[in-house]
């Protein structure tokens, strides 16, 4: 049951009214379903009002239907400050900065790989370093750090991982102007400087998947993607790097919030006006940090068509493993928007949403102009992923978002108390999917029941027409951290 | 008395640290927040590193010495097993210095098990309970 002051305003929303909470600017939307509804915490709606009271936010106070409680925003939320009255905030793009997903197409079927599955998950797993402790196969100078948060995926092509190619297919171009890489503390640079090109652990991810459904034939034709095809998914952020930046301007943000009479309703809310110093410092950080996780997830990239390449014994042209596209699902960016019939310059906050821009935007690279932007959403290792694509609907009502994921339903604990006695791993082979994780445990607390069904949530954002489903994958070879 | 115990939230995972005084109270968070990393039971005290940490209020003083020694770990390697706080005050400004003792993390000896991010606000308590010291906080994994 939805709390009573709630209000369904159609079949894939619900409003949050602005006398929820006192002091909301604006009221909250959250997408979803009669189905989705019932996992709504409600912590989760008490963190979209909390939005809702921060200064200069714009139109509404979102969350998309993979929302679940996080620190300050809830994880799903999208929302808009002016640039005038509005304010930045950290805990409104997260810890791990520009976590995000990127997607290769390849000329293979899936029965090209299935028979040397096992061989190419453990080559992957021992190629791509993952989990808790382990160390990169690049170390960075200073010198080369600072160009890298300066230059993103570009430092990583110059670096001899990845093609000039690959750069057109990412959100930004995979480098986001305007870091400064001064503005970088000590301590982030030395956690910086082993992790690029590491996995992490957690929800990360390194799959190699087949398409098993299209939804939209001709789309998938510009995407390059058909039916029983082989593709690869990388799901991974700005490491420690972007968990330092994000700690050391909390601090910044929450003296910042008292110094200009921020009221905040909770201390993860921490922001500072976004003309402030304080705010275009923490924007130049965030930048290096989203860089950082472009170039990352460039040099896993290169490393899998590189494993690829040498398991098959094959070229490059005829392994067809192209990008299709890489988007960011933690960041901050400044946008243009219609509000009120007028363009504004906005800027968005996305923690846990995915950009979603509708086709003709000037954004988008050539290829995807009549298309709109490939949106990518992973799910849980055990069920699918889906390609989508955005929507005018998007950038009227979402200032062009949508979901990034499936969501948890279960806490770590609570899986690993229910996966007990069972061999995960053996359970997912026995479904066709061979699994290598780093940690012990991690399969227990990433296994499918733990995580919302992603079909219900991709869904929803279909349904409400804030991207359109293109296709859908399912996992065969799985790396965790 | 029980040391620290695993708060259950959904995505992340939390410590309750329990201590006769504020620094027992402190350390057993720290030690709470080793054990989520490794089973601390393989860990050797065979290095120690110093650290200091000040803040403007007692919530942000444990968050930022949790943060530190995320920090070691994270930029270092360097797990703990054992700590002495040396000096914890509150005036003028919260402070705290405290030993470390623990060893480098070698993944292919210590088990591998949740990779913290970052210490958070979230929910952070820090309350004399009876006679007993309670701190409750939150990972971000």
């Amino acid at each position: 049951m939805l709390p009573e002051k709630l209000k369904r305003i159609d079949e894939t929303r619900i409003e949050v009214p602005d006398d929820y909470k006192p002091g909301m600017r604006v009221k909250g939307i959250i997408y979803v379903d009669e189905i989705l509804e019932k996992d709504l915490e409600p912590q989760c709606i008490d963190q979209v009002a909390n939005v809702a009271t921060l200064p200069g936010i714009v139109g509404a106070s979102m969350a998309m239907p993979d929302v679940h409680t996080g620190y300050g925003f809830s994880i799903g939320g999208v929302a808009a400050f002016d640039l005038k009255e509005g304010i930045v905030s950290p805990g409104g793009v997260g810890y791990d900065i520009n976590c995000g997903v990127r997607l290769l197409r390849s000329n293979l079927k899936k029965i090209d790989v299935v028979p040397g599955l096992k061989d190419l998950v453990s080559i992957l797993y021992n190629e791509i370093p993952s989990g808790v402790g382990s160390k990169g196969k690049i170390r960075l100078t200073p010198e080369n750090e600072e160009r890298l948060l300066l230059n993103g995926a570009r430092w990583a092509v110059d670096e001899g991982y990845g093609e000039a190619s690959d750069l057109d297919r990412i959100e930004s171009g995979g480098c986001i102007d305007g870091a400064e890489p001064e503005l970088i503390s000590k301590k982030a640079y030395e956690r910086g400087k082993a992790q690029q090109g590491t996995l992490g652990s957690g929800n990360h991810f390194l799959e190699i998947q087949y398409v098993d459904e299209i939804y939209d034939e001709k789309a998938a034709n510009v995407l390059g993607l058909f039916e029983g095809q082989v593709t690869v998914m990388i799901h991974t952020g700005s490491r420690g790097f972007g968990h330092q930046v994000c700690t050391d301007f909390l601090e910044v943000m929450a003296r910042a919030a008292s110094k200009y009479n921020i009221a905040l309703p909770d201390r993860e809310l921490a922001c500072a006006p976004y003309n402030s110093p304080e705010a275009q410092d923490y924007l130049a950080a965030m930048r290096a940090a989203a860089n950082y996780a472009w170039a990352n997830r460039q040099c896993i990239m290169h490393w899998a068509r590189e494993a690829f390449l040498n398991f098959l014994k094959t070229t490059p042209g005829e392994l067809g493993m192209n990008l299709i596209y890489d988007v960011a699902h933690n960041i901050a960016k400044v946008e243009e928007h219609i509000v009120d019939g007028k363009r504004k310059r906005l800027i968005v906050h996305r923690k846990g949403a995915t950009r979603a821009f509708p086709p003709g935007h000037p954004e988008l690279p050539e290829v995807y102009k009549n298309t709109g932007q490939p949106v990518l959403i992973p799910g849980d290792m055990g069920r699918a992923s889906f390609v989508l694509l955005g929507t005018e609907k998007a950038m009227a009502e979402t200032f062009g978002s949508t979901c990034h994921g499936a969501g948890r339903v279960m806490s770590r604990h609570q899986a690993i108390k229910k996966a007990k006695g069972r061999a995960i791993w053996r359970e997912m082979e026995d479904k066709g999917i061979i699994v290598r994780s780093a940690g012990r445990e991690t399969l227990a607390e990433e296994m499918s029941e733990a995580y919302k069904d992603i079909s219900s949530v991709v869904d929803v954002v279909h349904r409400a027409g804030i991207s359109k489903k293109v296709a859908r994958l399912r996992p065969m070879g799985v790396i965790k951290g | 008395m029980k040391t620290f115990e695993v708060i259950d939230i959904s995505g992340d995972v939390g410590i309750r640290a329990f201590g006769k005084n504020i620094e027992e109270a402190f350390t057993n968070a720290a030690i709470g927040m080793y054990s989520l990393i490794t089973n601390i039971e393989g860990i050797r005290e065979s290095r120690k590193i110093i650290i200091e940490t000040q803040s403007d209020s007692l919530e942000g003083l444990l968050v930022s010495y949790l943060s530190e020694l995320i920090f070691q770990f994270d930029a270092y390697g360097f797990i703990g097993k054992g700590i002495d706080i040396n000096i914890f005050r509150l005036e003028p400004s919260p402070f705290l210095k405290a030993t470390v003792r623990g060893e480098e993390f070698n993944p292919e000896k210590h088990e591998r098990k949740l990779l913290i991010k970052a210490a958070t606000y979230h929910k952070v308590r820090i309350e004399k309970v009876s006679d007993i010291w309670e701190i409750d906080v939150i990972f971000d994994i």
